[in-house]
This record gives C-alpha cells, sequence and structure tokens, in this order.
C-alpha cells in the first residue's frame, strides 16, 4: 500500500514521541535541565505533526461521501492515534504550564504507545462509515470520552511519580531524583485536580453514549460489554472522589484507587473490543 | 597590550590570616583609590569573609612581589607569601572557578555568586568597570549559574538545619503555607527555628517545658508561645514539628500522633527530631503520612550530598573552564583589535 502523507506523519509523531519519551528519561538520572527543555521542544513538533496527520486523515476520510463532516476515530488507527495525541497534548499543556517537566517518564511513555500501537498495529485504511454510526455524535461521544481517558492517562502517571517520591521520603535515604520531583502534597493535588476534571468528561461521555444508543437502537443502556466496563470505570473515580471528599483519603491509598481506575480504562479501551458486540467495531468485530 | 590580572588571597591560606581579616573590613572605595594611584581604571574588588581578590585591566605586566606589597599595604599586615597573581587565561578560569562555587569551603554553594554579583555592581556604581570588566563578571554569572543547574554541583543541602528544610519542600512544596511547631528553646531549636523563618512559613510556635524559655524564645523570634501540656492537641494543626528538648525520655509518642493524624484529612506530617537522646518514639514513622526524620537521617544525607558534589566537581570544572576559555579568546580577539562574538543573550539574562 503506498505511504499517504497521514500515515507518514503518525509516524514522524511516534518517532518524535519516543525521542521526547527517551529524553525525560534522560532528564530523570541526569543532571541537567536542558534535557526538559528538549523534551518538551520535541513533543511540541510531534503533536503539531500529530495535528498535521489528523488533518491529513480527515481530508482523506471526507473523500468518501457518505463520511463526510463525520470525525475518523471510528477505526482503532484512528482512536489509538487520537487518545495518543490527547495524552501529548494534554502532559504539553498541564505539565508544561506547571513546569513539571520531569513527568514526562511517567506520562509520555502511554503517548508512544499509543501512537506505536496506531504506527505497527493498527490498519490505517480508511473506509465508509456503517449507517449506524452516521451521526454527528461520532464527532462527540467517542472524542469526549477518549478526552477522559488521556486525562486518567496523566493522572496515572502524576500518581506513579507520587508513589515514588513517597517511599523515598519514607526510606529516609533519598536519592537526587527526590529533590527534584515535585513535592507529595503538590504531586497529590495535581493528580486529585485532573481526576476531578476528568471525571465529569467520562460521565458527560458516557451519558452522551447513552442518548446516542436511544436514538440509534432505541434504548438508552443495554449492558454491552462497553456500556458495563465504562459504568465501572466511572464508579471507580467516583469511589475516589468521594473517599477523597468524605474521608480525607489522600496520599498513596488514594493513588491506588486511582490506578485501578485507570486499570479500567485501558480494559475499557482495549480488551472490551473483545467482548463487546456493539463497540466491537474497533477490532473489527461489530 | 591590555591584560587582566588578579591579586588574591583566600582561605586556603593560614598563614595569612590576619591580613585576610583586615581586607574583610577594608572598603572598596580605598581599594578603588589605591589602584588608581597605580594607574589602574578598571576594577572590581571581590572581597567576602574567605576570599579577597582584585580583578583589574591595565598595560602592565605585573609581578608577585608587587602583588604582596599591594595586600600588605591594603591590610597593614604580612601576606607571607600566600597571595596569589594569575594574568588573562588564569585569572578568567580563577574567576569562572570562584564564581561556579568550586573554590568555596563548602563545594557548590550559591551564596558567591551573589557576593560576585555584588562585587560587580559596586565597582559599576563606583565607575570603575569597562568594556572587558563588564562582559567577564556578566560571563562570570552566567557561567556560575549553568554550572549549577547543567551539573549536580548544587544539588542537595549540605548542612543539617538546611536538609530539614529541602527535606520539608520535597513533602509540602514551598513552606510559605505550612505551620511548624518546635519543641524545645534550645540552640538547636533556634538554630532550625531561625531556618525555618527565612522559608517565610505561614506560622510558628514555640513550646518549652519551662514557660518563661520558651516564652522568651518566642518572643525574639516574633512567633507564638505554647503551654507545654498544650502541644500534643497542637499536632493536630501543624505541618512540620521540630522537636529539640533536652528530655532523657521521648516525648512524643505514637498514640498522640496517631490521635492527631486522624484529624489531619490525610495532610502529611513531618517531625524532624533533632534532640539528643531523642524525642519521638521510633514506631512514630511507620503512622501513613507521617515521616519522621532524625538527627542521624539529616547528617547522612548531607553527607551524602556533599560527596555526591564532590564527584561532581569533575565535570563542573570542564564546564567553567570552557567558558573560560571562550571568554579569553574574547578578551585576547579584544586586545587585538578584533571582536568575535560570544552568546551575549545567555550573558544579558542575568
Amino acid at each position: 500500500m503506498a505511504l499517504t502523507i497521514e500515515v507518514f506523519l503518525t509516524r514522524i509523531t511516534f518517532a518524535l514521541y519516543a525521542a521526547a519519551t527517551g529524553l525525560a528519561f534522560a532528564y530523570l538520572f541526569s543532571k541537567t535541565e536542558k534535557w526538559s527543555t528538549w523534551m518538551l521542544r520535541l513533543l511540541g513538533v510531534g503533536v503539531l505533526c500529530h495535528l498535521g496527520s489528523f488533518a491529513a486523515r480527515q481530508y482523506l476520510f471526507w473523500q468518501i461521501p457518505e463520511n463526510h463532516w463525520f470525525l475518523s476515530i471510528n477505526s482503532f488507527f484512528g482512536a489509538l492515534s487520537y487518545l495518543s495525541l490527547a495524552i501529548a497534548g494534554t502532559f504539553f499543556i498541564v505539565e508544561g504550564k506547571h513546569r513539571l517537566g520531569i513527568l514526562g517518564a511517567f506520562v509520555l511513555p502511554f503517548a508512544t504507545i499509543g501512537a506505536g500501537a496506531a504506527v505497527f498495529f493498527a490498519d490505517p485504511k480508511i473506509g465508509g462509515l456503517s449507517p449506524a454510526l452516521q451521526s454527528y455524535w461520532i464527532n462527540i461521544h467517542p472524542m469526549v470520552l477518549m478526552t477522559s481517558y488521556a486525562m486518567f492517562g496523566n493522572a496515572f502517571g502524576v500518581g506513579v511519580a507520587l508513589l515514588i517520591q513517597e517511599r523515598q521520603i519514607k526510606s529516609r535515604k533519598p536519592s537526587e531524583l527526590c529533590y527534584r520531583l515535585p513535592s507529595i502534597e503538590e504531586l497529590d493535588d495535581l493528580n486529585y485536580k485532573i481526576i476531578v476534571a476528568a471525571f465529569p468528561v467520562l460521565t458527560v461521555g458516557i451519558i452522551m453514549g447513552g442518548i446516542w444508543a436511544y436514538n440509534a437502537w432505541g434504548r438508552f443502556w443495554g449492558w454491552d460489554a462497553k456500556e458495563t466496563w465504562a459504568l465501572i470505570t466511572a464508579l471507580i473515580y467516583a469511589g475516589y472522589l468521594h473517599m477523597r471528599f468524605v474521608k480525607g483519603l489522600r496520599g498513596r491509598k488514594a493513588v491506588y484507587v486511582s490506578m485501578l481506575g485507570f486499570a479500567s480504562v485501558v480494559f475499557t479501551f482495549i480488551g472490551v473490543n473483545y467482548l463487546s458486540e456493539l463497540h466491537g467495531y474497533l477490532s473489527g468485530r461489530g | 597590550m591590555s591584560r587582566l590580572t588578579l591579586v588574591g588571597l583566600n582561605h586556603k591560606s593560614n598563614a595569612a590570616l590576619a591580613a585576610r581579616e583586615m581586607l574583610a573590613i577594608v572598603p572598596a572605595a580605598k581599594v578603588f583609590e589605591l589602584l588608581k594611584s597605580e594607574g589602574v581604571n578598571e576594577a572590581v574588588v571581590l572581597s567576602t569573609c574567605n576570599r579577597f581578590e582584585l580583578y583589574f585591566c591595565d598595560e602592565r605586566e605585573r609581578e608577585a612581589g608587587w602583588a604582596s606589597e599591594l595586600l600588605e599595604r591594603l591590610s597593614g599586615a604580612p601576606v607571607e607569601g600566600d597571595s596569589y597573581l594569575l594574568g588573562d587565561g588564569a585569572a578568567v578560569e580563577h574567576l569562572f572557578t570562584v564564581a561556579s562555587g568550586l573554590d568555596s569551603l563548602v563545594i557548590g554553594e550559591t551564596e558567591i555568586l551573589g557576593q560576585v554579583k555584588a562585587a560587580y555592581e559596586q565597582a559599576k556604581a563606583a565607575g570603575m568597570t569597562g568594556k572587558r570588566t563588564n562582559v567577564l563578571f556578566q560571563r562570570a554569572l552566567f557561567t556560575g549559574k549553568k554550572v549549577r543547574s547543567d551539573t549536580a554541583i548544587a544539588v542537595g543541602q549540605t548542612s543539617v538545619a538546611s536538609v530539614a528544610v529541602q527535606m520539608a519542600e520535597t513533602i509540602f512544596g514551598t513552606l510559605s503555607r505550612s505551620e511548624v511547631l518546635i519543641l524545645g528553646a534550645g540552640q538547636m531549636a533556634e538554630m532550625t527555628a531561625r531556618h525555618m523563618l527565612s522559608k517565610k512559613v505561614a506560622k510558628l510556635t514555640i513550646s518549652n517545658r519551662t514557660w518563661e524559655r520558651g516564652k522568651a524564645l518566642a518572643d525574639t523570634l516574633q512567633a507564638a508561645a505554647l503551654a507545654w501540656e498544650h502541644f500534643p492537641s497542637a499536632l493536630e494543626g501543624v505541618d512540620i514539628v521540630i522537636a529539640s528538648t533536652g528530655s532523657e525520655k521521648p516525648i512524643l509518642h505514637r498514640a498522640a500522633v496517631e490521635a492527631a493524624m486522624q484529624r489531619r484529612g490525610g495532610r502529611s506530617l513531618f517531625i524532624i527530631d533533632i534532640a539528643m537522646p531523642r524525642d519521638v518514639d521510633e514506631d512514630v514513622h511507620g503512622l501513613e503520612h507521617v515521616y519522621v526524620y532524625r538527627l542521624a537521617d539529616l547528617e547522612a544525607i548531607a553527607q551524602k550530598n556533599l560527596s555526591c558534589r564532590g564527584q561532581e566537581m569533575q565535570n563542573a570544572q570542564a564546564l567553567a573552564g570552557a567558558k573560560a576559555r571562550e571568554m579569553s579568546e574574547w578578551l585576547e580577539a579584544l586586545a587585538a583589535g578584533r571582536e568575535v562574538s560570544l552568546k551575549h543573550s545567555a550573558a544579558e539574562k542575568i
């Protein structure tokens, strides 16, 4: 198959994300600030390339008349690519703004894995949308949900950093990394803030799915595997917020709960495609 | 031909201690005056308790005898041949090494950078700087910063009090919202309290078994005093506890801390036990969100940081040396009537 501009740009993006991740690890174990600066620069260029590949994919997608004005995140390739873009973009905005480049090593691997999976394992082929998917909801529902997944991915990375920092300080023998990571309270606060912001996005995304399902299939909720797991994810994060608000659960234990939530996100995104009849479009089952 | 000369005396000389002490209090104006009488119009005086150094530009080549005589005239005490005289490239390298904290007693310390800056500004205000000294000192400041950010020379604190503050910062971030409770009113308690105050903590409370002594220290530091029997209930609201009493038995037990933690809503509590014998029961550290650091822990960290800095010496020296060579080339080119470009943009940021 001929190399389309879209696939080419995605490959470049993957290379840039991988390089930025490499720099993030170098920065974690080195002493100089320049790694962080270059990491953010490469990431910035990567995000731009990614947007470019998205635009190119969109253009090709719209060459098929029935696809007009619908977004092309209907396939595994499109979904992975968008998810990876959202993770990288969220990191670029949140951590870049807070000067937390040191967290790159904990978050960027997800963006790289997402882009890498798209490049190596997913089929970039563009086809016509099936009639069931020809709805304006396809422009909103998956996008909103994957945005929340990307935010939860960022929160997970921050949580890993918190666990490391907590362990360092508890050990009474901190390594140099300890002085360079943000403080326990800052990491805890950031982890919480990202989840607080992501939770409503997830909830809205699920409700939108329900409305779309009502329009398309005549029922709001049908216990399809994807629906069930999305609900489980939402419940875990709701539990996290509840424990935090009501019980004052913070730090290490709060992070464990949020990590459970993220495990559920990963399963909902990838694993469930092989269980779900209705959302199996990503694995080609549906 | 124009040259750069350095005349100095530093902490490495023991013999000339008296001269060094005198030089530390010589006003810069007097130094400038003396140099002017020697025909020097472009000079910077770097005078701290650990060093006295004159950097100046003129046409003449100086000899070691002239340098020690100059220092003796300024100090009125013998320098015993401990002074050093360096020219051009060697003088530049020395200044860059000094600014990078590599010639300091505590390697990598940052105070010297501020002192170099102050020395340069003082000379500038006195109208004693010119093109060469301006670029030289701006470049030295830039290098000092770069060495500290690009190498691990300044990573980790090296004294017990500053390690305690740094560890507090790894838990709470900025300490401006943290409340501190100090148990005890002895010398160590006061020293650590002052260190905390310098970090602009939100509130400092002192609790001592003898009310009067605690109150007196609290008044000196403009802190709050708390009756000894009330300190366990204060654990609920503070973030950092510094235990430094002369008690022979531990005064802070697990039960009291556990009770306080239940009302803290998961906020971390940092307990610094610098008392000898110890003030805090060992099992307190096992509580969730509680971090107890003992004097020995802080000392071990300070020691480790110091040896890390030592290991980083070579990298730092290489970087300072490279920047010094660039600078020397610039000076040489200028003397030969050419102008080469330095990375000015970086230097101007300072």
